[in-house]
């Protein structure tokens, strides 16, 4: 199963009413959401593309957060997969991840342990002393 | 049974490749016992996990999900949930769920064994922490447990084999708090080195402990305990589903049989059969078997730490998406029973990140379900995303005979045996438990100089902790096991993990469950020749 030309021109109306871009986020118009974010993400995890292609095809026009809760009210699972792919079509944007400076789930050197800042702030708990209760 | 091919014979015959088997197979195979270990799920190498890639936030929604029903994969078992409260959480593979577990490592509290002497309520376990102290830091040095020494919430300060992992700007920004209030915390303890320690790697602070270690850095059963046990001659079948225990005439257990991925049935003969698939696992077979259920407790008295969170948004950044997560502290204030509170028992606390950018694009409650979406998307990510954690509360889940495992009439697994069906209420003390601990972590947050917070009373998919469904304990009409794990209508079968537990306690339970599954093999091993096999 593919989108066909008219859910993916159906699926740009969804994106560009709920990330319309703003506080410095790019809006999904921007990014072209719909076409290869959204491929990398159904190839991913496919199994978002049933009930979201559902959810396109349902009939009604987009222009207002109302219209698409109208729809997703008719369908939640449908909206859900929708909402999922969108989201994540998103956030793995590269251009998204700049705007709020997120550089992903990167690696850091963990052997600094606790400063002796850190230790300064455990001193008033070492100092009230033990806490558990002897049976 | 017919239909089976492929017999094979061992000494002892596990089920179930997590924590306490890997350890009971460990101890075993030392001992110059042979052991088969067969295992449902499979080996996943660490390059399989995606805590490297951009598309992690994806795939925790349904690949590495800790919810086997939303998972739905072969190897894993379906649950109805439609009678629970609370959804179980598990992973069938090589290592169990420790492979998705967040290395929390808990000890158990002294007054966690004593709980039916101190307030009254439940039962008192058949030994004490200091009975299982040793256990604890034997299983401790092979899972690389990283904290600090002298936590004054344990009597000998609870001491780790490796020095702890840093609490950077989220734990520097709680522990301030917690200060202000004069509140116990304490630097986490995880199952996660902090240097590198035999076959694991230093943890790198990725913070994706939860769906899988990318790093090879993160203490689970497949990396610490059983290329070891195999080298040592273990035979660990994978894809090998077991669904009965066979007995001879006398009532001795004599073996398993397993189903295949193809499915085709084989049999294992064996002189001691040891279950240790976890809290609902365990029941399951056992029930599906007919075996080891004069009490009537076989499934019963399941315990699984209803969870309530607290997430405070800050106007600092705090990188809140680094690692470890992993706890990376914990606060034992409120753990003790205060009757005058209400209720008794009480909760652990972990502080964690926040994670990525999607945990901040759902919004609370009833409302809209477009909420999430349009302009309040962009703000709300803007306000909160690097500048929110959460204070997790692990409440302690009191035993009730109510709470159980039964085998389903609707639901089978891709073997065609009954699923699991799960009947759980989230007890009233449970409830304002939950209710108080959020209160005091609001209040943490506050002190924190939080500008939001939002509550999470009680989150469904939070059922990690199995426990309490093959109780330990004297008496055959009131437990299924002895105080070894040797049940006590069937003399050659053991259990060995979480269904054993008499009660909870509010901590993560898995250096328990290991620290008891090194107690129990260690008395099988020295009372062998007393042990009666089948003909």
């Amino acid at each position: 199963m593919t989108l066909s030309a008219d859910q993916r021109m159906h699926l740009a109306e969804f994106a560009k009413v709920m990330i319309p871009g703003g506080a410095d986020m790019p809006s999904a118009e921007d990014l072209m959401l719909w076409r290869d974010p959204i491929d990398e993400v159904l190839a991913i995890d496919p199994s978002r593309l049933e009930p979201m292609v559902r959810f396109l095809d349902l009939p009604g026009n987009i222009a207002t957060l109302a219209d698409v809760e109208a729809l997703a009210q008719t369908d939640r699972a449908g909206f859900e997969a929708l909402g999922i792919v969108l989201a994540n079509a998103y956030f793995m944007h590269p251009q998204t991840r700049a705007a709020i400076g997120y550089p992903g789930q990167e690696a850091r050197d963990s052997s600094g342990g606790l400063t002796p800042d850190d230790e300064a702030l455990l001193k008033p708990v070492i100092a009230r002393g033990p806490i558990y209760r002897s049976p | 049974m017919t239909g089976t091919s492929l017999t094979a014979h061992s000494d002892v015959v596990i089920v179930g490749a997590g924590p306490s088997g890997a350890v009971a197979a460990g101890e075993l195979i030392a001992a110059g016992i042979s052991v088969t270990v067969l295992e449902q799920g499979d080996w996943v190498p660490a390059d399989a996990f995606d805590g490297a890639t951009p598309h992690w936030e994806l795939t925790q929604l349904r690949k590495w999900h800790p919810n086997p029903n939303v998972r739905g994969r072969a190897e894993d078992y379906p649950i109805d949930t439609s009678h629970s409260d609370v959804n179980p959480l598990m992973f069938a593979g090589v290592g169990g769920a420790a492979l998705i577990y967040g290395a929390h490592w808990m000890r158990f509290m002294p007054s966690d064994f004593r709980v039916k002497t101190l307030d009254g309520i439940a039962d008192d376990w058949p030994f004490t922490y200091e009975d299982l102290e040793p256990f604890y830091a034997y299983v401790e040095e092979a899972m690389a447990v990283s904290g600090r020494d002298g936590n004054t919430a344990y009597p000998d300060g609870a001491p780790c084999p490796l020095p702890p992992l840093p609490i950077g700007k989220v734990g520097r920004k709680a522990a301030a708090g917690m200060n202000k209030l004069g509140w116990h915390w304490w630097p986490g303890s995880n199952a996660i080195p902090s240097r590198p320690y035999r076959s694991l790697q230093p943890c790198v602070l990725r913070s994706t402990c939860g769906t899988g270690c990318s790093d090879e850095a993160k203490a689970t059963p497949d990396r610490t305990h059983w290329p070891q046990a195999i080298h040592q001659g273990v035979n660990l079948v994978t894809g090998a589903r077991v669904c009965e225990i066979e007995t001879d005439s006398p009532g001795r257990a004599s073996g398993v049989v397993w189903i295949d991925g193809k499915g085709e049935r084989h049999r294992h003969k064996a002189d001691v059969v040891i279950l240790c698939a976890n809290g609902i696992g365990t029941p399951r077979l056992l029930l599906m078997s007919g075996l080891a259920n004069r009490s009537g407790l076989v499934g019963r008295r399941l315990m699984m730490h209803p969870f309530a969170a607290v997430m405070g948004t800050f106007d600092d950044d705090l990188e809140s998406w680094v690692g470890p997560a992993g706890q990376i502290l914990t606060s034992m204030q409120f753990y003790e029973t205060d009757k005058s509170r209400g209720f008794v028992r009480g909760a652990k606390w972990n502080c964690m990140p926040a994670g990525g950018p999607q945990s901040f694009r759902a919004g609370y409650g009833d409302g809209p379900l477009t909420d999430a979406w349009g302009t309040t998307l962009h703000e709300r990510v803007r306000r909160k995303f690097g500048r929110s954690f959460e204070w997790g509360i692990v409440g302690e889940d009191l035993p009730d005979e109510v709470n159980r495992i039964a085998l389903s009439d609707t639901q089978t697994d891709s073997s065609g045996l009954p699923a699991a069906e799960v009947h759980y209420t989230v007890s009233d003390n449970t409830r304002a438990m939950l209710d108080f601990h959020t209160a005091r972590a609001v209040e943490a947050m506050e002190a924190a100089g939080a500008i939001e917070t939002s509550v999470t009373s009680l989150i469904r998919d939070c059922g990690w902790h199995l426990m309490g469904t093959a109780v330990m304990g004297n008496d055959p009409e009131t437990s299924v096991t002895n105080t070894e794990g040797r049940c006590h209508d069937v003399e050659n079968l053991y259990i060995f993990d979480g269904s054993l537990f008499p009660t909870s306690s509010g901590m993560n339970p898995t250096a328990t469950i290991m620290a008891v599954a090194a107690k129990c093999v260690l008395a099988l091993i020295e009372n062998r020749a007393t042990v009666g096999t089948a003909a």
